[in-house]
């Protein structure tokens, strides 16, 4: 397989250390969880629990709407105390239930049950995913069994799992890598068996030396190639890992499966063999707390819903001089306002800055430097791209190809005038696609 | 033909009509803010170059000089270049309403224009027949028109630039034409006159 | 001497003719009102009558298709031309409206749920958690009416809240779809009393992070004439249509309600407190 260094990227200082030798700890169950209704790209699922329904473990308590929806289940048995807006670590206000855990930790009926998982085909495979809830975990959340049917006019001849982790101080992919190697490719060979496809590979990044050597051991027998990959950011990206594995050029505006990939994330593999073999629908997730301004920074096993608040807390608090809290990682995460967000299936980790560690800054004029433009991984000026955002210009921007942005924050890292554009192309493209659709 | 080929290069690189002639100026800075306008003002000069060199040509050597009238050249040579450029501004609002529209006010100025004028003048001082005057006025309006997608080229850049105030606009763009006129310098003696 | 008088005169002829023939030849079917009613707008291509330019427009009343008070900008003088143009009559009585913020929330009043170090735009703003403000339906304060306004008539006060000046303000609507939060409105000159908030969050929220916010108290209700002040979702508001007296707005608890003039009388009896949102 030939494959190479994409154009751009950046090598941000990692901060892995802090969390990366701490094995996955499952936290005790919080007091009160907040469940968040939209916890997937596409359509919402419709909650269909009201105030004071009681609960079990793994029940659905909102229904998918349409075919890219997922349900959401309970994460544990208690009652719901209140449906009410709540905020989304994502970066929005949203509608969220409130679930008060009773202590018994009862799964519902038909769940968490060991089956032979050898007799279920392509179809019934996709069915069991999509029941239970399963989502891209790296971070995106698109919902999984709709990544696996692609059109019979585009075969798949390739599945990657991603274990490249490419953004700075999170661990938790890494964790699961080296404590559930087996577990991660039993979830591949599922996927594998909906997607027809002999041709497995696992891409890690070459700073997780150990990750690789545990996930070659175990997928010796299997005949599944483990890759090791240079590391930069933002590696784990879609598109710049298929060309640095393979060497093929995902089309801007194509999506993977044009080129006869399909991608998926490390812990979906392993949500994957929770569904299939055990029945258990995705209702936890590894989260790796971590940065200077926490106290004891490791990787948890947290129900969905936890509060960021009760997850710090767990570990051992914030530090007496942190200035922000970043949902995901600090190049496209999102800095929190309130601990009162949950954990979603797509929280990947909390990073907790210290204040000095946070920079202050107002973004001045474009010099023109070009190292944006060296940066850029999809090949776009966020140079005059920003300028087009900055003046309105969003027609010229549009123009420019400002939708191919994937929004890795190469560009505002790099540029000395420390122009924030990654959130000018986030205005810029919500007014072209707002643009878009008034035409249609 | 090698005169021919002499003509063309001189025409648009050594005596650029914009750059090193000055000729032509209002329209060169006028719909040189896009690249698209000024592309289809090119378009239109390089028709009404070539056409108003071999008309007025054909005009003078068989009229003029037969009737001894060689001083009516300036009369009638913005006479004929005048009807020209009407036939050209009614059949482009038939055509492309568009470009009609973009061009505006500067479509009738490519009329009252010296450029125009100043290579119906030239073909006589330099006593071309009438194949090499209808190159020579080819070649003055790709000279032209290759000036101005340069320079709008240019302009539509600089729109992104963060100029200081009293320089916006037309100031920095006559700025940048002396600036790229002192670049084109730079092929003189590539030609030797 | 006459040659060349002949010569000249053929030449002329012969251009005359063949630019006769090209005319007709390439004749495009023009209504000449169409230039006539360009003329009589005011040429600022605003978008102001929903059409991409004043050229558009002309051609859209030329040919029925608009009306003659179509243009916001231009207002009763431009109506009364173009109905002269098109030898039709014009009633009038189109009011003039300018645009007004709905909101009394500026940096001293109104609390803030975090520090914003981001892009100084409003609707940039609005994509993290709808702004730093806590009152979710309230003014931002980063300015981006002010930059789409191409008459100069918006512009941001140092409390944080957009003001109007009425006399440059032309209603084209600009500043209207810009407004994320959409609390911009177009009111007429000559209605004094105005609600300045958009919030429909209960009365008890509402105490807590903003101190001139519509807690739904329904007093202006009550004290104004029957059906010119509405309960809609815990925000009361004015019915444009009804004459209301300064003195409902006495009765408003949180200071919300404000007579303002905006027809440049400068008469703001009633008014309680100096703020902003307005004039």
């Amino acid at each position: 397989m030939a494959g190479g260094k994409f154009f751009g990227g950046v090598h941000p200082e990692y901060n892995k250390d802090l969390a990366a030798a701490r094995a996955i700890e499952a936290m005790p169950l919080a007091a009160r969880l907040v469940v968040h209704f939209a916890q997937n790209l596409g359509a919402a699922p419709k909650p269909v629990v009201k105030k004071g329904d009681a609960v079990k473990k793994g029940q659905i308590i909102a229904e998918p709407q349409g075919f890219i929806s997922v349900p959401i289940h309970a994460p544990t048995s208690g009652t719901v105390q209140s449906i009410d807006i709540f905020p989304h670590p994502v970066g929005a206000d949203m509608q969220a239930a409130v679930i008060i855990p009773d202590g018994k930790d009862e799964w519902a009926d038909g769940c968490n049950v060991e089956r032979d998982a050898s007799r279920f085909d392509a179809e019934a495979i996709k069915q069991i995913v999509r029941d239970a809830g399963l989502v891209g975990m790296g971070g995106a959340a698109f919902p999984t069994h709709v990544k696996l049917s692609p059109p019979k006019e585009k075969p798949i001849d390739l599945l990657i799992i991603n274990g490249a982790e490419c953004e700075p101080y999170l661990t938790s992919d890494h964790r699961l890598m080296l404590e559930k190697p087996a577990q991660i490719l039993e979830g591949a060979s599922y996927f594998a068996k909906v997607l027809g496809v002999n041709n497995v590979s696992v891409a890690i990044e070459k700073n997780k030396p150990d990750a690789i050597e545990a996930m070659r051991k175990a997928a010796e027998k299997l005949g599944i190639a483990v890759r090791g990959l240079d590391v930069v950011y933002p590696q784990g990206a879609e598109r710049q890992l298929i060309f640095a594995l393979v060497g093929r050029t995902v089309p801007a505006g194509a999506l993977p499966m044009d080129v006869g990939v399909l991608v998926q994330n490390v812990g979906t593999s392993f949500a994957a063999y929770e569904a299939i073999r055990f029945a258990r629908p995705l209702i936890e997730r590894v989260v790796c707390v971590t940065g200077r301004g926490i106290v004891n920074p490791r990787n948890v096993l947290v129900r969905i819903g936890t509060t960021f608040g009760d997850v710090i807390t767990y570990c051992g608090g914030q530090q007496p001089d942190a200035g922000k809290v970043i949902g995901g990682g600090p190049m496209m995460g999102v800095a929190q306002y309130s601990l009162e967000a949950s954990v979603t299936k797509g929280t990947s980790g909390i990073v907790v800055l210290k204040q000095e560690e946070v920079a202050q800054f107002v973004g001045e004029a474009c010099i023109r430097c070009g190292r944006c433009v060296r940066a850029c991984p999809m090949r776009l000026n966020p140079s005059v791209l920003g300028i087009f955002a900055e003046r309105l210009r969003f027609d010229d921007a549009g123009e420019h190809h400002v939708l191919d942005c994937i929004e890795c924050g190469c560009c505002a890292y790099v540029c000395p005038s420390r122009r924030p554009m990654v959130h000018q192309f986030r205005r810029a493209k919500a007014e072209v696609r707002r643009k878009a659709a008034k035409a249609s | 033909m090698k005169t021919l080929i002499l003509i063309i290069v001189s025409a648009v690189f050594v005596n650029n009509f914009v750059l090193s002639r000055f000729l032509g100026i209002c329209p060169f800075l006028g719909v040189s803010k896009r690249i698209k306008t000024a592309g289809g003002m090119s378009a239109a000069v390089i028709f009404v170059m070539t056409m108003a060199s071999a008309a007025t040509w054909l005009f003078y050597s068989h009229v003029l000089v037969r009737f001894h009238l060689e001083y009516l050249q300036t009369v009638t040579f913005i006479l004929v270049i005048a009807a020209l450029v009407q036939v050209v501004e009614t059949v482009l609002l038939k055509m492309s309403p568009t470009l009609y529209r973009a061009l505006g006010i500067y479509l009738p100025l490519i009329t009252t224009n010296c450029a125009v004028l100043g290579v119906a003048v030239l073909n006589i001082q330099k006593q071309y027949n009438l194949i090499q005057t209808t190159v020579f006025g080819f070649g003055a309006a790709v000279g032209f028109g290759f000036a101005m997608m340069i320079f709008s080229g240019i302009r539509e850049r600089m729109e992104l630039c963060d100029t200081p105030v009293p320089l916006k606009g037309t100031a920095i763009g006559l700025v940048t034409a002396g600036l790229l006129s002192l670049a084109f310098m730079g092929f003189t003696g590539l030609v030797k006159q | 001497m006459l040659t060349a008088v002949i010569a000249l005169s053929a030449l002329a002829l012969v251009s005359s003719l063949l630019l006769a023939m090209v005319a007709r030849a390439f004749a495009v079917p023009s209504n000449p009102k169409v230039e006539e009613i360009e003329g009589a707008l005011p040429g600022a291509n605003c978008g102001g009558c929903g059409l991409p330019g004043c050229g558009e427009l002309a051609r859209r009343i030329a040919d029925g298709k608009a009306d003659i008070d179509s243009c916001p900008v231009g207002g009763e003088r431009v109506a009364q031309m173009i109905a002269l143009i098109m030898g039709k009559s014009y009633a009038g009585g189109l009011v003039r409206k300018v645009a007004f913020i709905l909101c009394g929330g500026d940096d001293q009043v109104a609390a803030k749920r975090f520090y914003y170090n981001g892009v100084r735009d409003c609707t940039s703003a609005a994509i993290l958690f709808g702004g730093d403000k806590a009152c979710q339906y309230g003014c931002m304060g980063l300015g981006t009416c002010e930059g789409v306004c191409p008459f100069d008539a918006m512009h941001m006060l140092p409390t944080g809240l957009p003001e109007v000046e009425p006399v440059k303000c032309t209603a084209c609507g600009k500043c209207v779809a810009a407004c994320p939060k959409h609390i911009i409105k177009l009111v007429p000159v000559d209605k004094r009393l105005h609600i300045l908030c958009s919030s429909h969050d209960r009365g008890a929220k509402v105490r807590k992070i903003c101190a001139v916010g519509c807690i739904g108290c329904t007093k202006c209700v009550k004290e104004g004439p029957e059906g010119a002040i509405a309960m809609q979702n815990n925000l009361a508001v004015v019915n444009y249509d009804f004459d209301i007296p300064d003195t409902v707005a006495a009765v408003c608890p949180m200071n919300t309600i404000r007579a303002i003039s905006l027809d440049g009388s400068g008469d703001n009896a009633g008014v309680k407190a100096a703020a902003g949102g307005g004039v």
